[in-house]
Parts: structure tokens; C-alpha cells; sequence
């Protein structure tokens, strides 16, 4: 099966066409670097991003703190994920990066706070 | 009230040329924030993407502001919050207001405007309708989620593909809106492929490119919008209208440089960027004031802004130690397929850091020329929605007597 993918990893924004096979790749096309391959492998094998929200805090100035994930999580977690975060709220004060919720719905990530409130 | 620098605006064009002011040797730097805290925008800009040149990591934007304001408070910059400059001058005196000095002035050796830019908000577009509840920029939208924590519609339409409004698609998705598409007028992206990806394929939301917004139905509230394809001069073609229903139209159509009070002062602004006339020391064409950031021109990368504010902050701190006269000017001027373009002189000073966007979609090779230079820099494509940025050495340029060209020229295969 051609799967198409659109490599983010640089500016360029390579139009990749894989050929897979049961997860693996058995040809690509389009990709102007060795680093578009690895993305398409990830990508076919468990795409990962960043999760960037917030979480209600109590005692602040503003009535949101945000919040990241410590690693990339697999994207299909984003939505229970999601879900954890919605319960979740928390007193100032808070420093930058501190740990708000540990080991995110068992991914071993941790929910971290991207500025101090 | 006196100071070496003063620096109007708090975000991260201010925050960068306060900071680099001060580390090149001026005594007392000022920073003027009209809002309770520095930061501006970053602070709303929750997801990550920021800070890959200057901090060599991928930040999100509160985080690339506290960096910056941690550095502030450590080399010792003073800042003024919920203070709003309101007069510039010819011969750098600001006037400002805030509730514990009522109406004061500065006198200050050299000053940076670092405003930002503003939104185009419904009034610069001409879509006919009524004018019920659920418009809203982008950015707007923005705040209203990361910082109030209100969810401003369930059922949305994006106007325009610009950074914001992409973003604003994923985020609202996150929380739970549906996002019905995003109406491009044009036949290419606004934004950066990366959003397109990571905030539009990531979640099937669809772009519509050559569509736009005829009518905004509803009385109250927005109950729904016409949408219908363009033809290649931007006119609705007939026959292709279709209603989509929504409760909210998020527009994000562009971004304007805030320069109310850069004209106060007389200082020229260019028609291509919509900014000061600006050398390569970032000073405008009035002596002694600089400008960084988006109110010079609009960039799509916040690292861009902090270069500007690099450049700023140093001239602005070398003006206040010893003024200057600028007394050998060349323009540099767009070329072939090169529509925004800035700075717009060179004043044989510093090295020169050029800006520039493509005016046409270009998938192919393509050769950046500068003359009368004779460089040539081969990329392989050039895209209106990417900045190109190119650095000159100043030893490069003291022998050139004649204006700059830069254009951009597709190479015969
Ligand atoms: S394949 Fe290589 S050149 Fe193309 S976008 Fe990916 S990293 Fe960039």
C-alpha cells in the first residue's frame, strides 16, 4: 500500500510517497534526505508529538497555567490524555517546569508547567 | 525621567533589545509594557516551535519568555508595566502614562520601538452579513482559551491559513470544538508546512485552498457562514457557494506592524512592509530611534523577531555612547519575484542581515541573486509563506557604491 506523508523535520516540507508493506517500508519516494526515511519509519511505526494545554489553576492571576509533556507521546494517546488533564486543578504558586501530573496515563511522560504563576 | 534606552513594548522584540542594549555597555535601559507583565504575546503561544536558534531548544512560548525575562532581571534592566506610551518624538522624548506617575516624559539617548503588530480584524475585510456574536481573530480566540480558559464555540470556521489560525484549529480540537475547515483565499498556504501538518493532518481537519467567506449568517449568535470557491483574479465563482454551518468564525487573515506612534515621531514607513524605513543597524529614518521585531515587518519566526532585537539592542546602546549621522546611505530594493524585502538601506555599519519573502509559489530550483554583488545562493524552492533570510559581512560591502538588488530566479532545468 502507498502511504503519502509530508516530512516535518526541516523547512523543505519533502511530499514523501511510502510504499509499505505490513510496516515496513519496501520503497520511498520524494524525500531529498536520509532523515526523511527515519521520520516515515516513526511515523509509520508510532507517531509521536509533543502535547501542549493547560490545566485550571487556583490562586493565580490568570485562570489557566500552561502545560506541556516532558517527551513526545504517541498521538494516538492525545485524546485520553486530553481527557486526564481536563480533571486536573492545581493552587498557585507554581514554578516553570515543575511536575503537574507524573507518568501520564502509564506513557511514563510527565505533564510539566511551561511557566511559573 | 532619563535613560540610555528606552524600549517601547515588552515582547520578545523588546525583551531581546533591552537585553542586548544592556549587554553592550548602556547604563540605565528602560523597557516600557503597557500590560501587568512582559512577555507579550509569547504568553498566550502555549505550543512549542519557538526558541530552535537562539536557545538551541524547542520551547514553548511562556517558557522562551521567562528565559527572557529571568535574563532581564539578571542583568539588571528596569522595566515600567501597565504603562502605555501615548507621544514620541522627533528628538527622543517619550511621553508615557501609567497610575503611579500619572502623564510623564522620558528623555532618553536612544530609543527601540518594539510594538509588535496587530491582527486584521473584521473591519479590513469586506464580508457582508449581519454582525452577530461568535467572530473572532485568531488571536483573540488565542487568549481566551490559554489564559481565561473559555472555549469560545463548538462548531468552528477558520478564515485565512495563517500560523495562528492554523494553530487555533488544533487547539480548539484539542478542547473539543469540531473545526469544520479552513478557507484560504489563495491558492497557496499562509502559514508554515509544519502547522499544516502537525495542526491540520494530525486531525483530518481540511483546508479549502482558492475559497473564501461570502456571508456570515445569523442574527444573535453566527449560526453559519457561505463559502464558495474563487476563480485565479480572487471573484467567487458562481455555482460553487455551499453553507456551512457554525456557531464561531475565527479569522486569521494577516497581521499588520502597530506603528501609531512611530508616525507621531515622523518616522518614514515603507509601503512594502507596512514598518519603518529601516538601515541594516535597524534604525529608522529618524536619528537615534531603532526598531525590532514585527512592528519593523512581519516575520513568521520568533527567532527572526530575537535576530532584529540582537541588531536593535547593540546600535541603540553604541547611538547612546556616541551619536551618529548617517552619512552613506544605499537602498536595497526587491527584485525579480521578491515582494516584502527589508531592511530597506545600508549605512556601511554593521554587517547586513536581509529579510525577504517570495511573491510567487515557486516548486522548483531557484537561484537568490544579490547584486551588484554577483552572489547567487541556490534553493530549492522559494514559498511566499517562509521567510528567506540572508547575512552579508559588512567587509563584503564597503567597496559596493551602487543600490542592492535581491531577486529570486527559477533555474532552467
Ligand atoms: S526529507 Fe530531508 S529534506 Fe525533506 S523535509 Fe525531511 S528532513 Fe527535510
Amino acid at each position: 500500500m502507498i502511504k503519502h506523508f509530508t516530512c516535518v523535520i526541516c523547512p523543505m516540507g519533502c511530499e514523501i510517497d511510502a510504499e509499505e508493506e505490513k510496516g515496513k517500508i519496501i520503497s520511498l519516494k520524494g524525500n531529498k534526505c536520509a532523515r526523511g526515511k527515519e521520520f516515515v519509519v516513526q511515523e509509520l511505526e508510532e507517531p509521536l508529538r509533543v502535547l501542549t494545554t493547560t490545566v485550571r489553576i487556583e490562586g493565580a492571576e490568570f485562570n489557566m497555567l500552561p502545560v506541556r509533556t516532558d517527551k513526545p507521546i504517541p498521538k494516538r494517546l492525545i485524546p485520553v490524555i486530553m481527557e486526564d488533564i481536563a480533571k486536573i486543578e492545581i493552587n498557585a504558586p507554581v514554578k516553570m517546569y515543575k511536575v503537574i501530573v507524573k507518568n501520564i496515563a502509564g506513557t511514563k511522560v510527565n505533564i510539566i508547567a511551561t511557566r511559573s504563576m | 525621567m532619563k535613560a540610555d534606552v528606552t524600549v517601547i513594548g515588552g515582547g520578545p522584540g523588546g525583551l531581546v533589545s533591552a537585553l542586548f542594549a544592556k549587554r553592550n555597555g548602556a547604563k540605565r535601559v528602560l523597557i516600557l509594557e503597557r500590560e501587568d507583565e512582559l512577555g507579550g504575546i509569547l504568553k498566550q503561544c502555549i505550543h512549542n516551535g519557538f526558541g530552535l536558534e537562539l536557545f538551541k531548544k524547542d520551547l514553548t512560548g511562556p517558557e522562551y519568555a521567562e528565559r527572557l525575562i529571568d535574563d532581564i532581571n539578571k542583568e539588571g534592566v528596569d522595566y515600567m508595566l501597565d504603562t502605555m506610551a501615548i507621544h514620541l518624538s522627533k528628538d527622543r522624548t517619550i511621553t508615557a502614562v501609567n497610575s503611579k506617575h500619572g502623564v510623564f516624559n522620558i528623555d532618553s539617548k536612544s530609543i527601540v520601538l518594539a510594538m509588535g503588530c496587530r491582527e486584521r480584524a473584521r473591519g479590513n475585510l469586506v464580508i457582508p452579513g449581519t454582525r452577530p456574536a461568535g467572530i473572532y481573530t485568531a488571536g483573540v480566540a488565542q487568549r481566551f482559551i490559554n489564559i481565561d480558559g473559555y472555549l469560545p464555540g463548538k462548531e468552528v470556521v477558520i478564515l485565512g491559513s495563517g500560523d495562528i489560525g492554523l494553530i487555533m484549529a488544533r487547539r480548539l480540537t484539542l478542547e473539543g470544538a469540531k473545526v469544520k475547515g479552513v478557507y484560504e483565499i489563495m491558492n497557496h498556504p499562509g502559514g508554515l508546512k509544519r502547522n499544516i501538518v502537525q495542526c491540520l493532518n494530525d486531525f483530518d481537519i481540511p483546508l479549502y485552498l482558492s475559497h473564501t467567506v461570502m456571508e456570515i449568517k445569523g442574527k444573535d449568535r453566527v449560526t453559519g457562514v457561505i463559502v464558495a470557491k474563487v476563480d485565479g483574479k480572487m471573484q467567487p465563482i458562481k455555482g460553487t457557494e455551499e453553507f456551512v454551518k457554525c456557531d464561531t468564525l475565527l479569522l486569521s487573515v494577516g497581521l499588520i506592524p502597530e506603528n501609531e506612534l512611530s508616525k507621531e515621531a515622523n518616522i518614514e514607513i515603507s509601503s512594502n512592509t507596512k514598518g519603518p524605513v529601516m538601515t541594516e543597524t535597524m534604525e529608522t529614518s529618524v536619528l537615534g530611534i531603532f526598531s525590532s521585531g514585527n512592528v519593523s515587518v512581519v516575520f513568521d519566526l520568533v527567532d527572526y523577531v530575537a535576530e532584529t532585537g540582537v541588531i536593535a539592542g547593540k546600535n541603540a546602546a553604541e547611538f547612546a555612547k556616541e551619536k551618529w549621522e548617517n552619512k552613506k546611505f544605499i537602498n536595497i530594493l526587491p527584485g525579480k519575484n521578491v515582494g516584502i524585502l527589508f531592511p530597506q538601506m545600508y549605512s556601511y555599519r554593521d554587517d547586513l542581515v536581509i529579510f525577504f519573502r517570495s511573491k510567487k509559489w515557486i516548486e522548483k530550483t531557484v537561484d537568490i541573486e544579490i547584486q551588484p554583488l554577483n552572489m547567487k545562493m541556490r534553493r530549492f524552492y522559494a514559498r511566499p509563506n517562509e521567510m528567506i533570510r540572508i547575512k552579508i559581512l559588512k567587509d563584503k560591502l564597503l567597496s559596493v557604491k551602487d543600490d542592492i538588488t535581491v531577486s529570486i530566479k527559477e533555474v532552467k532545468e
